[in-house]
């Protein structure tokens, strides 16, 4: 930049500007006024954004840490008992119910995510490509609510019938919708990471004899693997914070999931089933806060995490 | 080119906005003016926003918003500050079970609302008394053949704590007594909506809702032998039923105090709020 901008800045350039325009600044001060004004903006901007993010960390934990005055991290954190009515607040099954949802839907996910994406990238004809990736895409941008709502409708008495349960809510009715959920976010990034890996590492294999099967499975999917651990963790983001499908069909029940059809809750929609209810200035509140704020921190860890993967993945 | 076209848009959009905006204040014969915030029960909003517009067009300089987040949040706001009227489906200057009353707050009642405790259409009981509803909402009776159905779990649908129509139930349904709280055949829902659905897609599901909401694709059921209709509820007979009470800070006062009663007023109660399928407050014989 520095060479272009001294050609510009020539003496004879800015005088004949001054002339013609008749302005009080010659070119040359008024660009440089813009430049610093635009910098100061963008600093501000990005500066705002920050503020923004650290006032809702500190509000969410300093309002969630007010819980401890009244409930003990002990009870709150190793309680299964969630009875706010009578002062109980044990977010346990809460937590356990994201932990295992979010476990399970990867346990779906993951496999079924990357069958795709290596059919999409390494078997299929090219104008089939054209077609599905777009598709693939169109499914990221429908509203959860859709999917929450075709699983409470179609999904769950779907699988009343097969497996002859009274309800069909809870674990695994939440974990199917958000596989159907995050499945495209995985598939088309891991499908992008695959393309990524070089030519020359395919027709090595190649040469050495291998098959296919064996080309894809011992030499693509490894050198894409860091790509692939980006995806993953994008779609666990995605799956630890849905609420509105999750609220849907998981029953809603403060109650260990030891079984996968059992009604439960987890974090997202016990606090969106109950924030509007609840009193203001209550521990119950503050609970709510405190599991909101856990939420926030797991996605924290979880966007650090992508970070790390994704300076990994520039060697791919 | 491009700025004379826009320059001439934005005239005729501020021309406009000008002209539509003085008509209703040049010919406003009401000198009320001021700002009312309607907040609380859901089950009100669609009688509020209707009142709202009614209202708006007799006093054209008062200015409502109203919202809705659910029943307990109408009280909590006129506490705050936040709001001149909370709509509650509970009289909220007295205890209610889970609910301490609002101190200071007076409640003005705006209309009837009935509930009906309804089944999936598949569950081929009609009639429960209160005995049988209390055993089955606190889980006591699990399965339909023990009170006279099919042999099959029963499944009950609950809204969350904190919700109009659950406060309401639970006093005028099952006596104060309470619910069960876990259980493998026992889930809580969101909203009416989210019960509507359930209560239509699970077999054996028992629940409750606005008597308004109920469809072709459930029943509602018989409580002690009195079927849930708006003839049984002003006749006395059916008793699961309740106020809807504007919730404000002291005696209402202005442009508030108007609202209500535009809103308590007979051309009011025997026009829109029946065509929304409330029922007038004096249609009540106490």
């Amino acid at each position: 930049m520095p060479s272009t901008s001294q050609a510009y800045n020539g003496a004879e350039l800015g005088k004949s500007l001054k002339s013609g325009s008749r302005r009080a600044l010659d070119r040359k001060t008024r660009l440089s006024i813009y430049n610093k004004s635009f910098k100061m903006i963008c600093i501000a901007c990005a500066c705002f954004v920050c503020l923004i993010l650290f006032s809702i960390l500190f509000l969410m934990g300093r309002t969630g840490v007010l819980t401890f005055e009244t409930v003990s991290p002990a009870t709150f954190f190793f309680s299964t008992e969630w009875v706010p009515e009578n002062d109980q607040y044990g977010a346990l099954v809460f937590i356990f119910g994201t932990l295992a949802l979010t476990f399970l839907t990867m346990l779906i996910s993951v496999p079924l995510s990357v069958i795709i994406a290596v059919f999409l990238s390494e078997m299929t004809p090219g104008w089939l490509k054209t077609a599905l990736r777009p598709v693939m895409d169109l499914l990221v941008g429908i509203p959860s609510v859709v999917y929450g709502f075709l699983g409470m409708t179609v999904l769950i008495p779907l699988l009343r019938s097969v497996t002859g349960t009274s309800m069909g809510d809870g674990l695994l009715a939440a974990a199917i919708v958000l596989t159907i959920m995050v499945l495209p976010t995985i598939s088309r990034i891991t499908d992008d990471a695959i393309v990524a890996v070089p030519k020359k590492y395919r027709d090595a294999s190649y040469a050495l004899g291998s098959t296919r099967f064996q080309t894809i499975v011992k030499v693509v999917i490894p050198a894409a693997r860091s790509g692939i651990m980006y995806a993953v963790i994008l779609g666990m983001a995605r799956a630890i914070g849905e609420t509105m499908a999750v609220v849907m069909v998981i029953g809603n029940t403060p109650q260990l999931a030891d079984e996968l059809f059992k009604p439960t809750a987890v974090l997202t929609s016990n606090i969106v089933m109950q924030i509007a209810n609840v009193p203001f200035d209550s521990a119950w509140n503050y609970a709510l806060y405190m599991m909101g704020f856990l939420l926030l921190i797991i996605s924290l860890v979880m966007i650090v995490l992508v970070r790390l993967f994704q300076r990994k993945g520039v060697k791919v | 080119m491009k700025t004379k076209w826009f320059k001439n848009i934005a005239f005729t959009a501020i021309a406009l906005t000008v002209a539509f905006s003085s008509v209703p204040t040049a010919s406003a014969a009401s000198k009320l003016s001021g700002k009312i915030v309607v907040n609380g029960s859901s089950a009100l909003l669609p009688l509020t926003l209707q009142a709202a517009n009614e209202f708006k067009k007799l006093n054209p300089k008062v200015r409502i918003a109203a919202s809705a987040a659910g029943s307990v949040t109408g009280p909590q706001a006129v506490r705050k500050g936040i709001a001149d009227i909370g709509a509650c489906d509970w009289d909220a200057s007295t205890d209610v079970p889970g609910f301490k009353k609002f101190d200071g707050q007076v409640a003005n009642k705006v209309a009837v609302i009935p509930f009906a405790a309804v089944t999936n259409s598949n569950v081929k009981v009609g009639d429960l008394t209160t005995k049988q509803l209390q055993d089955i909402f606190s889980g006591k009776v699990k399965n339909w053949k023990e009170v006279g159905g099919a042999d099959a779990d029963i499944v009950v649908v609950n809204r969350a704590f904190g919700s109009g129509t659950r406060v309401n139930f639970q006093m005028k349904a099952l006596n104060g007594t309470d619910f069960m709280t876990k259980g493998d055949n026992y889930k809580e829902v969101k909203s009416s909506g989210d019960m509507k659905t359930a209560i239509e897609t699970t077999p054996n599901a028992i629940g409750y809702i606005d008597l308004v909401y109920v469809t072709s694709k459930m029943s509602a059921l018989k409580i002690n032998g009195v079927a849930a209709t708006e003839q049984n509820v002003i006749n006395g007979s059916y008793k699961v039923w309740s106020y809807g009470y504007y919730m404000t800070k002291g005696e209402p006062t202005g442009a508030v105090k108007a609202f209500i009663e535009y809103v308590q007023s007979k051309t009011f109660q025997n026009g829109s709020l029946k065509k929304l399928k409330f029922i007038p407050i004096s249609a009540m014989k106490k």
